[in-house]
């Protein structure tokens, strides 16, 4: 038999309050309400409309991040620019402030007492109470996520294979397109995932930019302050199962890229 | 011909400087230095990949200097090759072909000699993560080859290979320099693969030529201790000059020499190679000298042999059977001796 190292134990030993910690609240949660109540939930028309309202929109803010964040990743893991590490400290600054505060600073940036507000209302594009809004703090709080991930992919390509391209005649452009790309997608993949999941759990800076249309976050406290535990916990259970596949997702992702091309 | 004109090539903890070559259509060149020394660097602003601070570059008396490096057709073979992991071999060698607009006829041709050339035949559909050095190196050749480049670059070719492929790869770089009659650019650390491999060549050191020009003269003439030592010489003391003949500075020992010493050469050195056992009473070398062996070291199948005089210690290459013969070792005395021929000065 295998014999265990007693550091391991040790280490096995300590581990374990943590397990329990992130696991305990979650069983608990997950497996008090009963079948009946997780399918009646299911048959509230305001519950699966804010959960489906969470993931599209979350996937949403996933996708601008793909469309937005590739760019500046690439630029961050593979030219000299001035400022780097303010542009960087600067990307991950959504996951440090508060994110109430996040949702009070997009409405005074775009209230009508502000240029870009007024600039944006004459365009149409309202930001509070509206999916735009929502998406747009979401897209905040979740592009660290996509942009680390996406960056760290570019950093683990070798410089080397798009020199070697361009050595064969391909433009900067066609490099990219064809070494570079292909090479990084899967780590994209897993930006819009990491990006996606982050943002569905969103709630402090959803609630002051749109209560209403009701995310699933929003819409467990609301369920909560005016119903009590019982009426939330089937809509965060809902959450939690579909956020867990989302996760089991993305480490079956990360585990495929740690393996190709090796 | 390619010609660079005092280029220098700044970054932040290295630069070139001053670099003026001159390489012919069809030459094996090398650039040879050892780790750090700069050669690779220029390789890559020849090829364009890191832009030159100051100087210029003609191609076939065309200026290059700010040319874009996929309009240059130069080729580069990187050292660990560089192939593209998520293409088959075959995409890896035809990767190139559409930016040089070549008939897909002629691609196809070209694709066929090379996979028959360079034994790739058999492992076309694979990918590159799964093969040899040797097999690696022979795709990135004819990845580059297939484009029918004005010059080949190659960064270390030879480094990266199992001993067992290096004697191969050496002989395939040869070959394909002979029949292909292409300019090649060959940037190495190892002499004695650039003596076999190249024509002319050009030593660096810190990012500065030291000497350039025919393979044999650098290897037989060095113009520096640096080179000198580089090149494989050894024995290399300061010297003054005298008639027909020099004396090592402070230590008064005559050497006869061939030819008068440059009006500029301080420094003699002597090939250990060069050094041979011979009779006490024996004046065949004209340089004769008594020696005790203080030191023997091995250099794989030859030894290192350390044969101190009265005033002055001589370092000589014999192989192994040659003390086993002689019943020769640490604490004997022995009569060497060395042609004047054998005496380089500089």
């Amino acid at each position: 038999m295998k014999r265990i190292e007693p550091l391991n134990w040790l280490f096995m030993f300590m581990s374990l309050p943590l397990i329990l910690l992130l696991t305990l609240p979650l069983i608990k949660m997950t497996f008090e309400p009963s079948m009946e109540m997780m399918i009646e939930t299911l048959s509230d028309k305001d519950v699966v409309n804010a959960i489906a309202r969470s993931i599209s929109l979350s996937f949403c803010a996933g996708i601008l991040s793909f469309a937005m964040g590739t760019p500046l990743a690439y630029l961050l893991a593979r030219k000299r620019i001035v400022g780097k590490k303010i542009i960087e400290g600067i990307i991950d600054l959504p996951i440090m402030i508060p994110h109430p505060v996040v949702g009070i600073a997009f409405l005074s940036l775009t209230g009508r007492n502000n240029p870009i507000g007024r600039f944006l209302s004459d365009i149409g594009i309202q930001i509070m109470g509206t999916q735009t809004g929502i998406v747009c703090v979401l897209l905040f709080v979740g592009l660290p996520f996509y942009i680390n991930t996406v960056k760290a992919g570019f950093e683990s390509v070798p410089i080397r294979l798009e020199n070697a391209s361009r050595t064969l005649g391909a433009g900067a452009f066609s490099t990219f397109v064809r070494i570079t790309f292909p090479l990084t997608w899967r780590h994209m993949i897993l930006g819009i995932i990491m990006c996606t999941a982050r943002a569905i759990s969103e709630f402090g800076a959803v609630v002051i930019v749109a209560y209403h249309p009701m995310t699933a976050p929003v819409m467990i406290y609301e369920r909560f302050t005016a119903y009590g535990l019982k009426y939330s916990q089937p809509i965060a259970v809902w959450l939690i199962l579909i956020s867990f596949i989302l996760f089991i997702v993305l480490r079956m992702l990360s585990k495929s890229i740690n393996h190709e091309y090796r | 011909m390619i010609q660079l004109n005092h280029i220098n090539l700044t970054l932040p903890e290295f630069s070139l400087k001053d670099i003026t070559l001159e390489i012919q259509k069809n030459d094996f060149f090398s650039l040879i230095g050892p780790t750090g020394s700069g050669k690779s660097l220029l390789l890559e602003g020849m090829m364009g990949l890191i832009p030159f601070s100051s100087g210029t570059m003609f191609l076939e008396n065309h200026d290059i200097t700010t040319l874009a490096v996929e309009k240059r057709n130069l080729a580069l073979v990187y050292q660990d090759f560089a192939l593209f992991p998520h293409l088959d071999v075959t995409q890896n060698i035809f990767y190139g072909v559409s930016y040089h607009k070549i008939p897909k006829l002629t691609a196809q041709k070209r694709f066929d000699a090379l996979v028959s050339t360079l034994g790739l035949e058999k492992i076309t559909k694979r990918r590159p993560q799964h093969l040899s050095g040797g097999e690696k190196q022979r795709i990135a050749l004819a990845r580059s080859l297939i484009l029918n480049p004005n010059v080949l670059l190659l960064d270390e070719p030879l480094s990266a290979l199992d001993p067992i492929f290096h004697e191969d790869a050496k002989q395939l770089l040869k070959k394909i320099h002979d029949d292909l009659e292409i300019t090649v650019i060959m940037v190495s650390h190892n002499f004695s693969d650039v003596l076999y491999l190249a024509n002319r060549g050009a030593i660096i050191k810190n990012g500065r030529i030291m000497q350039q020009g025919d393979i044999m003269s650098i290897f037989e003439q060095p113009n520096s201790t640096f080179t000198a030592s580089f090149v494989g010489m050894k024995n290399i003391t300061p010297i003054c000059r005298q008639n027909n003949h020099i004396v090592i500075k402070d230590i008064n020992i005559e050497i006869a020499i061939s030819h008068p010493p440059g009006i500029n050469d301080t420094y003699m050195g002597i090939r250990p190679e060069d050094i041979s056992l011979t009779a006490s009473s024996s004046n065949h070398f004209k340089n004769c000298f008594q020696g005790n062996i203080t030191k023997i070291t091995s250099h794989g199948i030859f030894l290192n042999i350390y044969l101190q005089t009265e005033n002055f210690q001589f370092e000589a290459i014999w192989p192994r059977s040659y003390l086993r013969d002689h019943g020769l070792d640490i604490g004997k005395t022995v009569a060497f001796g060395f042609h004047p021929e054998s005496v380089h000065t500089f």
